[in-house]
């Protein structure tokens, strides 16, 4: 009996050791490859990559705020996984929640809470898709999200195109390939930084709005854990078929947790672009942003909670890996994303090893 | 007239690339393993190919000898391709890995490793691989007269070695598929890795098959879109593995339906491009950026034969599920 | 000692994390008899045969060809020794044709490529010899069952194997199809091939079988001669004691009408036709009622179309009067259905939910559990040891037990409890003690009993006629998606049952 419990208690930390392991070997392997690559410069461009994030406020700000979407995208990543349901399309719904901020930011004049719901809500629409063609015609949402990525990314340059207002170049900049600046179109929809700027060496980067993000990772949360709809969406995922039995719309929780997730990924979206700092550029490129969530949930194992930790850390290491310049490129910080993402593919292997070096037995003793 | 003959031509080169690499995703998804990963098997086949094709271009071998130096970047891509996928087949078939994670992972892999070791290699801040221009067949490859008519601009103006070589591979791929017995047992695990079991098939073997050869035809995909776009390579292949997922869903995992589709794909990107000089196409007076319009339709397209088709799919049944021995 | 064996399987011993599914085990096949292995649902037919044909390794013990020690180490192996198998479920894929399916694996080919002349010409005389008509060019998906399975037989012998085993071949046949099969058993016998028939039928046994071994929990319990046997014997070796006919309960009282179906068409998922064909019965309060059948003559989907799983084609369903025909699952439930449902992985648990989850299944949204949409966790548990105490669910660490955890008894004993602590007026059990031992199966026949006796209406799905007789206060046989039958338990047996189940005779119902 006690042992059984001790193990079953340990689920947490298993879960907590795999992940560290598996950031450990990311930057193992990133640091080999650097050290084939550059063998005179990958000490420091490692250590520019690891250490940059604290080596001052200003930066640390920007570990911060980079956090704030990344710990959304993740979220919304997350939420779905509860489900069942890969959302891979977080980069459209993100790109989309980040339009319709802009749009009530810039078009519109609205203040910046007003935007950020606009976000919510653009990118629950874009969330719907996945949902109901899962739903209703059963095709894979993995798929649909995919497709619907780059029908969002498409759908929003075109939207800039045809919308003179929202551009640079209305606002008295000369560049009309990016959205405009808000501190010329809409200082009131700039995320306020709550004094948060002097504390932190006067960051143009800190505002309040990881904490906005860390609020909303408790919220869901709260909804995963504490209540009947969580309850719920976790039954759909674990076991559909069980869950119809149990009287549960499965389908209508696959919608409304895609909408959910959709919205989660939208607000990341409207955090990232009303921070004032960054102008949306039209690039037929598709955001790195919304995939970067899906490490960031398979760090965390979907645990919201966990994802305010792998957020940051993910953030951490970006911010740290623009610093490797001009010795490497800053993608090295991807590559060790990549091993991350690689090693979650088969986390259930990795678990199950862990529990049999933690306890030293093997895994027939360990069930009989 | 010359524009038809750009339309067209135009529309071949890019159909290369979606219908090489979907063909590969229907090799892989035939043998039972989703292979997101085809992204990224481009960005690798792309880079070492051009890795090569630069080798050759400076130590003099390549401007003798383009074709054969041709061939040679196009094997290269075809067996990098190769290796890469090894990873996706590892942690799919050994492992028993999510594949659509283990895809993701690639996917975030190859273009990050691309701009690190363009970087590393070619020196801080150039991250695009310069091709050289002897690659392209011309009329002077086979000693005829430059001109500048209909034919000229049709067969000549964007003819690469790729695409008779995709030619080439397209009725190798459709032969091996329906003739051989290799294709037979390779499908019979992507629909039912037990019976194949059961009669004595490595599913395992079967599926390294099946995700290897998506790993070559998705190298020299890779190598075939840099081509095509025609301004080197960047580490990237602009979300065309994607289009070549949609390509094969469209193409109903059949290599015919594949070729179509993947003109249909390609025609509606150049059509992006050339939308003002068209002249039967809808004017849409008023309306910028007619070519993201034009670009998002074949998606839009896509999701809307899905909800037709999803009903009766032909998708290998047992795609996406790893095989357990233990299990049967 | 000098009989001609043909395959020997000496003290095969195999075993699974946490059950010795052969528990030294001896079987030996002549060549040219037809051989049954005879066995209760999990007594470890199946088991030894995978090992048999190279899918399983055993722990201990040897097997013998012709006299010599073989290791059979993948089907492969077990082709090459000439041992072929029809498996349960079927090895086919679907859209593939038919004789795409028999020479897989063992495909003709020249510099490459495929080579059917050969190989269709060898499919046409086998079927032609054997009685085995199929079209070589149909896909698999457009034939039925029947046919299917003799693709499978196909299969075997175009490897010319000649050792063939059966593995529960007539569970999804039709009577007629069954008599052809036995045909064509004696058919490959008088060929000098020999067979191993895995089943758990007597008649079938005692009409086509040589010789019987008998497995029971994993154990040898002994090998008889047909012609110097009877059914009851073979039986009694099977179950390992005399069926009891008689169970410890009151007579039924049965008051007003609980359940009413009439009509009923549920389609089937499987093929184009209706599983259920317009069938009506009353369920009183008060009794059980028990649909006895052969797998797969339409119970799964009555019950379904009943629960609420399945959409129906047309007919009605009224519960308590209350007309639930197009009702959801939820109105059913709370209108007073419980229901326990047939597969208890697939239905019946959130296997990665902790027990007390589970046991709140569908009442979650009570008032009691939850409040403003908020789990009430207190509640929750204060509940669910309520229940684990009072059913006696045993588990590794109480209601935080991860349901996966449990064993097959208790985590249908949790389902039981939950059903029952429903308090329904109608409560539906599907084969709710499959695969459980005789502890677990006592008690759930003593809590259905209960339920009647405090007035409930009880609508039992079972396979086992021993439970049917056991338990029920009228019995329905299904056969073929209709009610053929209604019986009195104590005015009709075993065997009149069976010919009904088997579809030999057809009653008219006056009743509903």
């Amino acid at each position: 009996m006690k042992q059984k419990k001790s193990l079953a208690e340990n689920g947490m930390l298993i879960s907590i050791l795999a992940s560290v392991i598996s950031i450990v070997v990311g930057l193992l392997f990133g640091f080999i490859l650097l050290m084939i690559l550059n063998p005179a410069k990958a000490g420091i461009g490692m250590s520019a990559m690891l250490t940059t994030g604290f080596s001052s406020m200003d930066q640390f700000g920007k570990v911060l705020y980079q956090s704030a979407p990344l710990m959304l995208c993740g979220l919304s990543v997350g939420f779905a996984s509860k489900t069942g349901m890969f959302n891979i399309g977080a980069s459209g719904q993100y790109t989309i929640g980040a339009f319709c901020a802009l749009v009530g930011a810039i078009a519109l004049q609205l203040p910046w809470y007003c935007c950020l719901v606009l976000a919510l809500v653009g990118g629950g629409v874009w969330g719907i898709f996945p949902g109901l063609f899962k739903a209703v015609f059963n095709v894979n949402e993995v798929i649909t999200s995919i497709m619907f990525n780059w029908i969002g990314m498409f759908m929003v340059n075109l939207l800039y195109a045809n919308m003179p207002i929202m551009l640079a170049s209305a606002w008295g900049a000369s560049n009309s390939d990016r959205s405009a600046a808000l501190s010329a179109a809409n200082r009131g929809a700039i995320i306020p930084k709550a004094g948060l700027d002097k504390l932190f060496g006067n960051s143009s980067w800190i505002n309040i709005s990881v904490f906005i993000a860390i609020l909303v990772a408790v919220i869901v949360w709260f909804i995963l854990e504490k209540t009947t709809f969580g309850y719920e969406l976790k039954a759909c995922g674990l076991n559909k078929e069980a869950s119809r039995y149990a009287g549960i719309n499965a389908n209508r929780n696959i919608v409304v947790s895609m909408i959910i997730a959709g919205g989660l990924s939208g607000l990341g979206g409207g955090l990232y672009y009303l921070a004032g700092t960054i102008q949306y550029v039209l690039e037929k490129r598709i955001l790195s942003m919304g995939f970067n969530g899906i490490p960031v949930s398979l760090l965390a194992n979907s645990n919201p909670i966990g994802t305010i930790f792998s957020s940051l850390f993910i953030s951490y290491i970006q911010v740290g890996g623009s610093a490797m310049q001009p010795n490497f490129s800053s993608e090295s910080t991807d590559i060790i994303i990549a091993v991350i993402i690689y090693l979650a593919a088969f986390a259930l292997l990795t678990r199950g090893l862990i529990v049999r070096l933690l306890t030293g037995r093997n895994r027939k003793e360990g069930k009989a | 007239m010359n524009l038809l003959a750009n339309i067209i031509s135009l529309t071949i080169v890019f159909a290369v690339p979606l219908m090489l690499v979907a063909l590969g995703g229907m090799y892989s998804e035939h043998s039972g393993v989703i292979n997101l990963a085809l992204e990224g098997i481009m960005v690798i086949g792309a880079l070492c190919a051009c890795f090569t094709l630069q080798a050759m271009d400076k130590n003099g071998f390549g401007p003798v000898h383009p074709q054969l130096s041709m061939l040679l970047a196009i094997l290269v891509a075809g067996l990098s391709g190769m290796v890469f996928s090894l990873l996706l087949a590892f942690a799919a078939i050994n492992l028993k890995a999510d594949q659509t994670i283990g895809g993701t992972a690639l996917n975030t892999f190859a273009p990050a490793f691309a701009v690190v070791v363009t970087w590393a290699v070619q020196g801080q801040g150039l991250t695009t691989i310069q091709i050289p221009s002897w690659i392209r067949i011309t009329q002077a490859t086979f000693g005829l007269e430059a001109g500048n008519g209909f034919f000229d601009s049709l067969i000549f103006k964007y003819f690469y070695l790729t695409t008779p070589i995709a030619v080439v591979l397209f009725f190798a791929a459709w032969i091996l598929m329906y003739k051989t017995r290799f294709g037979l047992r390779l499908r019979a695990c992507g629909e039912h890795p037990q019976a194949a079991d059961s009669v004595g098939i490595n599913v395992y073997k079967m599926r390294y098959s099946g995700v290897l050869i998506s790993g070559f035809l998705g190298g020299i995909g890779g190598l075939a879109y840099t081509i095509a776009v025609g301004s080197g390579f960047s580490s990237s292949v602009g979300g065309y593995g994607f289009l070549a997922l949609a390509v094969m869903i469209f193409g109903n995992w059949k290599p015919l339906q594949i070729l179509g589709s993947s003109v249909f794909f390609a025609l509606f990107k150049v059509i992006a491009a050339y939308n003002s000089s068209i002249p039967f196409l809808p004017k849409l007076e008023g309306l910028k950026d007619k070519s993201s319009l034009y670009q998002m339709l074949p998606y839009v397209v896509t999701m809307i034969v899905l909800i037709f088709t999803s009903k009766n799919s032909q998708a290998p049944k047992a795609e996406g599920i790893p095989y357990d021995k233990g299990s049967r | 000692m000098a009989e001609d064996y043909v395959i020997e399987m000496l003290h095969i011993t195999k075993e699974f994390p946490g059950i010795k599914a052969n528990d030294d085990i001896t079987l030996q096949l002549k060549r040219g008899e037809i051989h049954a292995l005879l066995g209760e649902n999990g007594a470890g037919k199946s088991t030894l045969m995978s090992v048999l044909f190279g899918l399983y390794q055993p722990e201990e013990g040897v097997i013998k060809k012709d006299g010599k020690e073989v290791r059979i180490n993948d089907p492969n192996d077990a082709n090459r020794l000439g041992i072929g198998m029809v498996h349960q479920h079927f090895k086919l894929v679907e859209c593939f044709s038919v004789l795409d399916n028999i020479i897989l694996g063992v495909e003709d080919t020249r510099n490459g490529f495929l080579q059917y002349a050969s190989a269709r010409k060898k499919v046409m005389e086998l079927s032609e010899r054997y009685g085995l008509r199929v079209d070589p060019d149909a896909l698999i998906s457009d034939i039925s069952v029947g046919m299917q399975q003799r693709v499978e037989i196909l299969k075997m012998l175009y490897r010319d194997n000649e050792v063939l085993i059966f593995d529960e071949p007539t569970a999804v046949l039709t009577p007629q199809e069954i008599d052809e099969l036995m045909e064509i058993m004696r058919g490959f016998k008088k060929e000098g091939k020999s067979i191993l028939f895995i089943t758990h039928k007597l008649a079938e046994i005692m009409a086509v079988a040589d010789r019987c071994s008998v497995l029971r929990k994993g154990k040898y319990i002994g090998t008889v001669d047909i012609k110097g046997t009877t059914a009851q014997q073979l039986s009694k070796m099977m179950v390992g004691r005399d069926v009891q006919l008689t169970a410890s309960k009151k007579k039924s009282v049965p008051g007003e009408t609980v359940l009413s179906v009439r009509d009923l068409v549920v389609p089937s998922r499987t093929h184009s036709n209706n599983a259920v064909k317009g069938v009506s019965f009353d369920v009183r309060r008060g009794e059980i009622v028990c649909l006895a059948g052969i797998e797969g003559n339409g119970q799964t989907e009555l019950i379904y179309g009943i629960t609420g799983l399945e959409k129906i084609s047309s007919g009605s369903v009224t519960l308590c009067g209350k007309d639930i025909t197009h009702s959801s699952i939820r109105e059913r439930s709370s209108s007073g259905m419980s229901h326990i449902p047939e597969d208890r992985h697939k239905h019946g648990l959130v296997l990665d939910y902790s027990l007390e989850k589970n046991l709140v299944l569908q009442k979650f949204r009570d008032p009691r559990f939850q409040s403003h949409g908020i789990i009430k966790a207190d509640a929750v548990r204060t509940y669910a040891e309520g229940l684990i105490e009072r059913f006696d669910i045993r588990s590794g660490q109480g209601p935080i037990t991860i349901s996966r955890s449990m064993s097959g008894g208790n985590q249908q004993k949790a389902i039981i409890a939950r059903e029952i602590d429903k308090d329904p007026e109608l409560l539906v059990a599907v084969q709710p003690t499959r695969g459980l031992d005789v502890g677990a199966i006592e008690y759930i026949h003593s809590q259905l009993i209960e339920e009647r006796d405090a007035g409930k209406g009880v609508l039992l799905v079972s396979l086992e006629l021993d439970e049917v007789m056991n338990l029920s206060d009228r019995i329905l046989v299904m056969y073929e998606g209709n009610i053929v039958g209604e019986f009195d338990p104590a005015a009709t047996t075993v065997e009149e049952l069976g010919l009904y189940m088997a579809g030999a005779r057809t009653q008219e119902r006056k009743e509903a």
